[in-house]
C-alpha cells in the first residue's frame, strides 16, 4: 500500500492516503457532530477561519474519525482490516485550473493517456476531497465543483465525454479565509451556497492554552502565557496585524521554549517577526511580550 | 621786569591782532609756569605759542588752548612733555587747526590719567585717524576730546586697538565710527577690565567683514557678553572673531544668538561648551558658532556628559562636508536627530506614543487611544495635574516625558510601566464597577447599607454616597484599587514584575516617615505602602496592631487571582470601618519604639460587616475624626506611576458618552443627565477640585466644567490612524473666498526634504497642506469634452484596446490544460523521425488582471499663466495695408476673438489634457487621482485634491477641475513625496506617478537663493527616487522647451518627456499612458 523510500519516507498513491494514527484534535463546540451528520447526510462541508486556525487538522481529525468506525473483522479471515476514511488533498493556487482537478492526456510511447486528476479520484473511490484556500483557485474550477455538490453528485469530464458518479463515500470539505483575501477573492456565492459552513475562530484561552501543552509539550503555565499573548495580540486589528497570530504559531513557540529557547526570544521569531514586517508593530507586539514573559 | 613781563612786552606785539582772550590767556598760562619753568624754557614755551599763532588762518585758537593747557597741567608734568606737546601742536596746527584745539584742549587731562611719558603715542594715535579731509580731522578732534575719559578704561597700548577698530570704520563710514566712538567709553566702561580688549579685538574683525553690525555690537555686545561666564569671555570672543574673519555673512548675529544660548545655560558649562566649539572651529566656525546656539536645545534632550558624544559625532560629518556638518549643529539634519536621539536617555512620548498604543490596544483589546497628561489637563474635565498619568476610560495619558534613569531601556521601562498600569485600570475594570453585582472574594454587604438622599447618576456614585467621608473612603478606594490592578498586573504579566517591582521599591523609599503622621493617616500610608509590596515597611504602634493587622489582611485578600472591582470595594468598606474608628491624633514621640513592624492577618475576607450605616450623622464614630481634637484628615502622598485615579468621574463621563451616542441598542433606555444631578455630583465628588479650577464664582465653574464635559463626551474617541505624514488638523483654509459658506478642510502633513549638499534630509522641513480644490462651472468638463470631440474618441478607441482581455491562450508550455495541437502534432512528426522532440505542447489560458494605480500630479504656479502663442503674432501678417478702416475692423475682429475664445494658456492646455485622460481612464478602469501643487515657502505647500483616489468622477468632480488656476510656486519635492504617500496607500499592483508641468522646481527658500536651480532639482530628484523605491513609476512631463537640461538630472534612469509642441499635449498624455502602462 505505501512505498518506504531509503530516506524513510513514505509515498503514497493520492487515494490510497489515509490518516493512521489518531490526530489530536480539540472540539471547541459542536464541530465534531456537525461534520458527522454533514456526512451522514453527504452534505458538503465548508470550513472558514483565519490561517493556522486548525481547519487542516479538524479535516485530517475527521477523516480519522470517520473511518475508525469501520474496522471490521473479516469473517473468514478473522483478520482486522480497518476500513479508512481516504483524503485527498489539494492545496489551491491561483494558477489551479479545471484540468490539474478533474485530470488530463499525458503522453506516452504510444500516444497519449489519460490520468485521473486528484478530484475524479476521491469521486471514484469515495474519498473526502479536501480543497484548502478554494478561493485562490481559479472560478473555473469552483463551477466545477458545483455539479458535485449538489443532489446530482455527478462529476462531467469533458474531454472525455463521460460523467462519473461519486462513490457513496465522497464528500467535498473547502476552506476558506475570510480575512485575508481583497474583495476581489471572495467566494461567489453560487458556490458557497452549496455549502453548510463551520467557522473556525480563534479557540478561547484555556482550550488554546490546552491545544498548545498538547501539541508543544510545554507545562500548563506556559501553555497559559502563550495564550494570552495569542489573545492580546489578537486585539489591535490594524497595522497589517489584521490576521492576528494563529494557534500553530503559538505551538511554535510552544515547542521551541519547550527545546530550551528563551521564551522571549521564542516569542520573538515565531510570534513577532513572522507577523509584521512593519518596524513599529513590531516593537508593540515585543512589548506585549516582554511584559508577559519574563 | 621779571620774565613774564619781559615776555609779555615781547610778544604784544605779534598777538595784539588776534581777539582779546589770545593774550590774556598767555599771560595766566605764562604766570603759572613761571614758577614751573626756567626762563629759557619759559622763553620756548612762549615762543611756540605764538608760532601758533601764525600757521593759519584759525591757528590762533589753537594758541589760545595752548595757552590755556599751562595752568591746568598737571604737577608731575616734565619740562620734556611740555615742550613735546608744544611740538606736536605745531605739527597739527599746520594741517589742522580744529585738530590742534581739540588735542590741547584734552591734553591736560590726558596726561593726568596717561602721564608725561605717552603724550606722544597718543598724539600718534589721533593723528593714524587723520586723513588730510575735515570728516577724518573732526573723527581724530572727537578722540582727542575723549581722551581723558578712554584713558580711564583702556590703557594707551590698549587703546591702539580702539583707534585700529575707529580707523577701519572710518573706512566705510565716519558717521558710524564717530557713534562708536562716542559710546566707546561708556561701553567699555560696562565690561570687565580683563574683557576690554577681547571686545576690542572681536570689534576690528567685524569692522572688517560686517562693518554695518559694529553699531549693533557697541549697543548690545557689552550686555551679551555678560550672560557669558566671565573666564570664558576672551575664548568666546576669539571664536566669533573666526567666523567674522573673511567672511561676508553676518557675523553679529552669530555672535548674539551663540551668546543668548549660553546665557540660557548653567555658567559652569560654558567652558565646555566653548571648548568644544573651539574644535569645530577650524573645520568651519559657522558650525562652531552654530553649535553654541543649539546647545540649550540639544541639552534639553541630552544630559551635558553627553554633550561630546554628539559633537564629535557632528565633527566626523563636518569633517566630510562643510555643508553637512553645518546642517547637523543646526540641528537641521535628520542624521543629528537620531543621534540626538541615540544618545538621549530619556523618553519622549511622541516618539513611542505609537509602540504605547498598539501596546495598550493589546492589552486591553479596545481602541485606547495615547495622549499627553498635558493635553489632559487642557480639557478642564476634571483632572488638572499636568504631570500624572491617568485614563478616561478610552484615552490613555502619559507623561510626554520619562528621565527618571540614566538610561534609555530604563525609562522606557518606566514609562511601559505607567501604562500598563493605566491599561490595566481598563483591562481589569475598574470603571465597570456595577453596585448590584457581587464581588468573588468578599461577601456584598454594601447591598445592605442604608442610604439616604438623591438619584445617583452612577454606580460609583452611588457607592461613595454610602460614605459620610468621602475623601477618606475615595483615598482608602484608590488603595484597594490599586493593589488589586499591581497584583494582577504581576500575576497576568510576569516580564514586567521586575520592572514594576522597581519602581513600588523606589516609591517605598520616597514615603514621608510614617511615625510623623497622626494616626488615621499613618494607617492609610500604612495601606499605601503594603500596597505597593512593602509590608515589611509597614510601621504601627504595637499596642493598636490588632486593627493594622486587619487592615494588611483586607489588602493581600484583594490582590488574589479572580478580584473584581466590587471587591474593591467591599475591601474599601471594611477598611473605612477600621480606619475610622483610629482617632486621626498624633502619638507621643517618645514611645516611637513602640512602632513595629504588622503582620497581615488571615481570611481577612470572612471579616464579618456589620449592618447599618457608615457613621452617618448622629453616629459616635463619625464625630470622632474630627471633633475630638484629632488632626484633620489629609490624603496621603501620590504614588508616581500609578498616576490619577477618577473612577467616579470616569464612569459619569462614560455615562455622558452612552447618552450623547443614544444608548446600546438593547439596552434600558437611560434617562439623560439633568444639570442638577451634574451640579450635585460635581459638588459631592472629591475627585473634582472645584476650587483649582475656578476662574470665575462657582457657578460659572461649574457651568464651563459642565459644558466641558459635555463636549469631551459628545465627540466619541477617535481612532486616529497616525499616518506617516502625520495629519493634522486646521482651520486656515486657501483660497476660499469669504462668502463660501463651507471652508475647504485642510489637513497638513510634514515631510522631510533632501538637502543634497549636506547629503542628508531636513527633517520636517516641509509642510503640505492638502484641501480639495474649490468647485467651480461644470461647463469646462463638458466643454473641453465638446472642443476635443474628435480627439475624445480617438482616445477612448485607444484605450478600449489596452483593456485587457480576461483570458490569453498561452502557448508551448510543458504543461496545461490541454495539448496545443500544433505543437502535439510537431512533437509526433519529431518522434516518429528519431529526433528529441519539444516536450513543450500544451496550452493553459493565463488570466491577466490590470491593476493599475495612477496619480497625476498638476503644476498649478503662476508660470503656467504664459499664454502659449505669446511669441508667435499671428496676426501680423493679415493685410489691411495702411487703410485705418480696414485696421479698425481688423483689430474689432482681433478682439472679439480673444473675448470669446481668450488665448490659451498652459495651465489651460494641462487642463484639457486632464480632462481628456479622465475619460480614458474612465474607459479602462483604472484607479486615478489627480492632485494640483502650488505654494510659497516651505511651510506652506499647498496640494489640491482635485480627485482622490477613492473617489469617483462626479459633477462635484467636474466643477472642481474649473478651477485649476495659476498660483504660486513649484516646490516640487514635497508635492511628489505626498503624492507617493497617497498611492502607497492604494494596493494596486503597478503605480505610476506622473508629473505634469511648465518648468523647473522654483520656490523661495528652495535653494541659496532665488536663482539656485542645483537644490531644487536635486530635492525633486530625491523625492523621485524614494517614489521609485516605493515601487512607483515615475514619469515627469514638461512643456517647457529648455526642459531637457535639468529633466536629464532630475529623472536620470526615470522617463520624462519635453513636448516640444505644446498644443499637441491633450493628444500626447493619454499616448504616454498608454505606453507606460503596457
Amino acid at each position: 500500500m505505501a512505498d518506504s523510500t531509503p530516506a524513510g519516507a513514505f509515498i503514497h498513491a493520492v487515494e490510497e492516503y489515509t490518516v493512521q494514527q489518531e490526530p489530536y484534535y480539540l472540539p471547541i463546540g459542536d464541530e465534531v457532530q456537525l461534520f458527522e451528520t454533514a456526512y451522514e447526510q453527504r452534505i458538503p462541508v465548508l470550513l472558514k477561519g483565519p490561517t493556522g486556525a486548525g481547519k487542516t487538522r479538524f479535516v485530517e481529525y475527521m477523516a480519522w474519525r470517520l473511518g475508525h468506525p469501520f474496522t471490521r473483522i473479516s469473517a473468514r479471515t478473522g483478520e482486522e482490516a480497518e476500513h479508512r476514511k481516504p483524503l485527498i488533498t489539494v492545496a489551491c493556487h491561483e494558477d489551479l485550473t479545471a484540468s490539474d482537478l478533474v485530470g488530463r492526456y499525458l503522453l506516452d510511447t504510444d500516444g497519449t493517456r489519460w490520468v485521473d486528476g486528484p478530484l475524479t479520484r476521491a469521486v471514484k473511490i469515495g474519498a473526502i476531497c479536501y480543497l484548502d484556500e478554494v478561493v485562490e483557485a481559479r472560478k473555473d474550477t469552483t463551477v466545477l465543483i458545483h455539479p458535485l455538490t449538489d443532489y446530482r453528485r455527478l462529476l462531467p469530464i469533458e474531454k472525455l465525454g463521460q460523467v462519473v458518479e461519486a462513490a457513496d463515500g465522497f464528500l467535498l470539505v473547502i476552506s476558506y479565509n475570510p480575512g485575508y483575501q481583497s474583495a476581489l477573492k471572495d467566494l461567489k456565492h453560487s458556490t458557497r451556497q452549496r455549502f453548510i459552513s463551520i467557522e473556525f475562530g480563534d479557540p478561547p484561552k484555556d482550550q488554546e492554552a490546552e491545544i498548545i501543552a498538547h501539541e508543544a509539550g510545554v507545562t500548563r503555565d506556559t501553555a497559559m502565557d502563550l495564550a494570552k499573548l495569542g489573545e492580546k495580540v489578537r486585539n489591535p486589528r490594524e497595522h497589517g496585524l489584521s490576521e492576528g497570530v494563529s494557534t500553530r504559531l503559538l505551538i511554535y513557540a510552544g515547542r521551541l521554549i519547550h527545546r530550551g529557547v528563551p521564551a522571549r526570544r521564542a516569542c520573538q521569531v515565531s510570534v513577532t517577526w513572522s507577523l509584521t514586517d512593519d518596524a513599529e508593530v513590531q516593537r508593540s507586539i515585543e512589548e506585549v511580550v516582554t511584559s508577559i514573559f519574563e | 621786569m621779571t620774565i613774564v613781563g619781559e615776555l609779555l612786552a615781547r610778544n604784544h606785539e605779534r598777538l595784539s591782532g588776534f581777539p582779546a582772550p589770545l593774550e590774556q590767556q598767555f599771560e595766566a598760562g605764562l604766570r603759572a609756569l613761571a614758577p614751573r619753568l626756567t626762563p629759557s624754557q619759559l622763553q620756548i614755551w612762549s615762543e611756540t605759542g605764538v608760532d601758533l599763532t601764525g600757521l593759519s588762518l584759525r591757528s590762533w585758537e589753537a594758541a589760545v588752548e595752548y595757552f590755556k593747557a599751562a595752568p591746568q597741567l598737571p604737577a608731575n608734568t616734565t619740562w620734556d612733555a611740555i615742550e613735546t606737546l608744544g611740538r606736536e601742536a605745531l605739527t597739527m596746527a599746520a594741517e589742522s587747526a580744529p585738530l590742534a584745539v581739540s588735542f590741547l584742549r584734552s591734553a591736560p587731562g590726558a596726561l593726568a590719567a596717561v602721564g608725561p611719558n605717552h603724550l606722544r603715542q597718543w598724539a600718534d594715535l589721533g593723528r593714524r585717524l587723520y586723513k588730510g579731509n575735515w570728516k577724518s580731522a573732526s573723527l581724530a578732534a572727537q578722540f582727542y576730546d575723549l581722551g581723558p575719559q578712554v584713558f580711564r578704561v583702556l590703557r594707551v597700548s590698549q587703546s591702539v586697538r580702539l583707534v585700529l577698530f575707529v580707523d577701519e570704520l572710518s573706512r566705510h563710514s565716519y558717521e558710524l565710527a564717530s557713534a562708536c566712538l562716542a559710546t566707546a567709553p561708556a561701553v567699555l566702561a560696562r565690561l570687565d577690565e580683563d574683557d576690554r580688549l577681547p571686545f576690542l579685538a572681536f570689534a576690528v574683525e567685524l569692522a572688517q567683514s560686517s562693518w554695518a553690525d559694529s553699531r549693533l555690537y557697541f549697543e548690545r555686545g557689552a550686555s551679551l557678553l555678560q550672560k557669558i561666564h566671565a573666564p570664558v569671555r576672551e575664548r568666546y570672543l576669539l571664536l566669533a572673531a573666526q567666523v567674522a574673519r573673511g567672511h561676508n555673512r553676518s557675523a553679529f548675529q552669530y555672535f548674539e544668538e551663540a551668546a543668548l544660548a549660553l546665557g540660557e545655560l548653567e555658567p559652569d558649562d560654558h567652558h565646555r561648551v566653548v571648548e568644544l566649539a573651539e574644535q569645530l572651529a577650524p573645520y568651519s566656525p559657522f558650525a562652531a558658532m552654530d553649535f553654541v546656539t543649539s546647545t540649550p536645545r540639544v541639552l534639553e534632550r541630552i544630559r551635558v556628559d553627553e554633550l561630546e558624544p554628539w559633537q564629535q559625532a557632528g565633527l566626523r560629518i563636518l569633517q566630510l562636508s562643510h555643508e553637512g556638518g553645518e546642517g547637523y549643529f543646526r540641528l537641521q539634519s535628520s542624521r543629528g536627530e537620531d543621534i540626538l536621539d541615540t544618545l538621549s536617555a530619556r523618553v519622549e512620548l511622541a516618539k513611542v506614543g505609537e509602540i504605547l498604543r498598539l501596546y495598550c490596544k493589546a492589552l486591553t483589546g479596545r481602541n485606547v487611544s495615547i495622549q499627553t497628561t498635558a493635553s489632559l489637563a487642557e480639557k478642564g474635565i476634571g483632572w488638572i495635574d499636568e504631570h500624572r498619568a491617568s485614563t478616561e476610560g478610552s484615552t490613555i495619558f502619559l507623561p510626554d516625558l520619562m528621565e527618571r534613569y540614566t538610561n534609555k531601556g530604563e525609562n522606557f521601562a518606566a514609562m511601559k510601566v505607567f501604562a500598563t498600569h493605566q491599561a490595566a485600570h481598563i483591562e481589569f475594570g475598574s470603571f465597570d464597577f456595577d453596585f448590584e453585582r457581587p464581588g468573588t472574594v468578599f461577601p456584598a454587604s454594601r447591598t445592605t447599607l442604608v442610604r439616604e438622599g438623591s438619584q445617583p447618576v452612577t454606580d460609583m456614585e452611588r457607592y461613595f454616597d454610602l460614605f459620610p467621608d468621602r475623601k477618606l473612603a475615595s483615598d482608602l478606594y484608590t488603595i484597594v484599587e490599586d493593589a488589586r490592578i499591581d497584583g494582577a498586573i504581576k500575576r497576568e504579566y510576569g516580564g514586567i514584575r521586575r520592572p514594576l517591582g522597581r519602581m513600588q521599591a523606589g516609591e517605598i523609599a520616597n514615603r514621608p516617615d510614617v511615625r510623623r503622621l497622626p494616626l488615621r493617616q499613618a494607617f492609610v500610608e500604612n495601606l499605601v505602602r503594603a500596597s505597593l509590596d512593602g509590608v515589611e515597611a509597614v510601621r504601627w504602634p504595637k499596642s493598636r496592631a490588632q486593627v493594622m493587622a486587619q487592615g494588611l489582611g483586607l489588602l493581600q485578600a484583594i490582590a488574589a487571582p479572580g478580584a473584581l472591582v466590587e471587591d474593591a470595594a467591599e475591601a474599601t468598606l471594611r477598611l473605612y470601618r477600621i480606619a475610622l474608628a483610629i482617632p486621626n491624633v498624633l502619638e507621643d514621640q517618645d514611645d516611637e519604639d513602640d512602632w513595629d513592624p504588622v503582620a497581615p492577618s488571615e481570611g481577612m475576607q470572612q471579616m464579618p460587616v456589620e449592618g447599618g450605616d457608615l457613621g452617618g450623622e448622629g453616629s459616635e464614630m463619625e464625630l470622632s475624626d474630627v471633633g475630638e481634637g484629632g488632626e484633620e484628615y489629609q490624603s496621603p502622598q501620590d504614588v508616581d506611576f500609578r498616576g490619577d485615579f477618577k473612577p467616579e468621574l470616569v464612569q459619569l463621563l462614560m455615562k455622558l458618552r452612552q447618552d450623547a451616542q443614544g444608548g446600546d441598542a438593547g439596552q434600558v433606555q437611560n434617562m439623560p443627565l439633568t444639570p442638577e444631578q451634574l451640579a450635585e455630583l460635581l459638588e459631592k465628588s472629591v475627585e473634582i477640585d472645584l476650587d483649582s479650577l475656578m476662574e470665575g464664582d462657582l457657578d460659572s465653574t461649574t457651568g464651563m466644567f459642565m459644558s466641558n464635559l459635555m463636549k469631551e463626551a459628545g465627540t466619541p474617541a477617535q481612532d486616529k490612524d497616525a499616518k506617516k505624514g502625520e495629519p493634522r488638523g486646521d482651520d486656515s483654509t486657501g483660497e476660499g473666498e469669504g462668502e463660501e459658506p463651507l471652508q475647504p478642510i485642510v489637513t497638513v502633513y510634514y515631510y522631510d526634504e533632501w538637502d543634497f549638499r549636506a547629503q542628508d534630509y531636513k527633517p520636517r522641513w516641509c509642510a503640505i497642506k492638502e484641501a480639495n480644490l474649490e468647485e467651480g462651472a461644470e461647463d469646462f468638463y463638458e466643454n473641453t469634452l465638446r472642443e476635443h470631440a474628435g480627439l475624445v474618441s480617438q482616445t477612448r478607441k485607444q484605450f478600449e484596446l489596452m483593456k485587457p482581455e480576461l483570458f490569453r491562450k498561452l502557448k508551448r508550455l510543458p504543461e496545461g490544460e490541454d495539448f496545443d495541437l500544433d505543437a502535439a502534432i510537431d512533437w509526433m512528426v519529431e518522434r516518429k523521425a528519431g529526433g528529441q522532440p519539444n516536450e513543450k505542447i500544451y496550452w493553459r489560458r493565463n488570466k491577466i488582471e490590470r491593476d493599475v494605480a495612477v496619480a497625476f500630479l498638476i503644476d498649478m504656479s503662476a508660470s503656467t499663466d504664459e499664454e502659449i502663442n505669446k511669441r508667435e503674432k499671428k496676426y501680423e501678417d493679415d493685410d489691411y495695408d495702411d487703410d485705418p478702416r480696414k485696421y479698425l475692423s481688423w483689430w474689432v475682429s482681433k478682439r472679439r476673438q480673444e473675448l470669446t475664445s481668450p488665448p490659451k494658456r498652459i495651465i489651460d492646455l494641462e487642463k484639457e489634457s486632464t480632462v481628456l485622460l479622465m475619460t480614458a481612464l474612465e474607459t479602462i478602469g483604472d484607479q486615478y487621482g489627480i492632485y494640483g501643487f502650488s505654494g510659497y515657502v516651505r511651510d506652506n505647500v499647498e496640494f489640491f485634491v482635485i480627485k482622490d483616489f477613492d473617489e469617483n468622477l462626479d459633477h462635484k468632480i467636474k466643477k472642481r477641475l474649473d478651477k485649476i488656476s495659476p498660483i504660486r510656486s513649484t516646490r516640487m519635492g514635497p508635492a511628489i513625496r505626498h503624492a507617493t504617500f497617497k498611492l502607497r496607500e492604494t494596493d494596486a499592483k503597478i503605480k505610476i506617478l506622473v508629473l505634469l508641468s511648465d518648468g523647473r522646481p522654483q520656490d523661495h527658500g528652495y535653494g541659496r537663493d532665488r536663482t539656485e536651480k542645483e537644490y531644487a532639482i536635486h530635492d525633486t530628484k530625491q523625492a523621485l527616487n524614494e517614489a521609485k523605491r516605493e515601487g512607483i513609476t515615475p514619469f515627469a512631463l514638461t512643456v517647457d522647451r529648455a526642459g531637457h537640461d535639468y529633466l536629464k538630472t532630475m529623472c536620470e534612469d526615470m522617463g520624462y518627456e519635453v513636448v516640444a509642441d505644446i498644443e499637441a499635449l491633450p493628444s500626447r498624455l493619454p499616448t504616454l499612458y498608454r505606453r507606460l502602462t503596457e
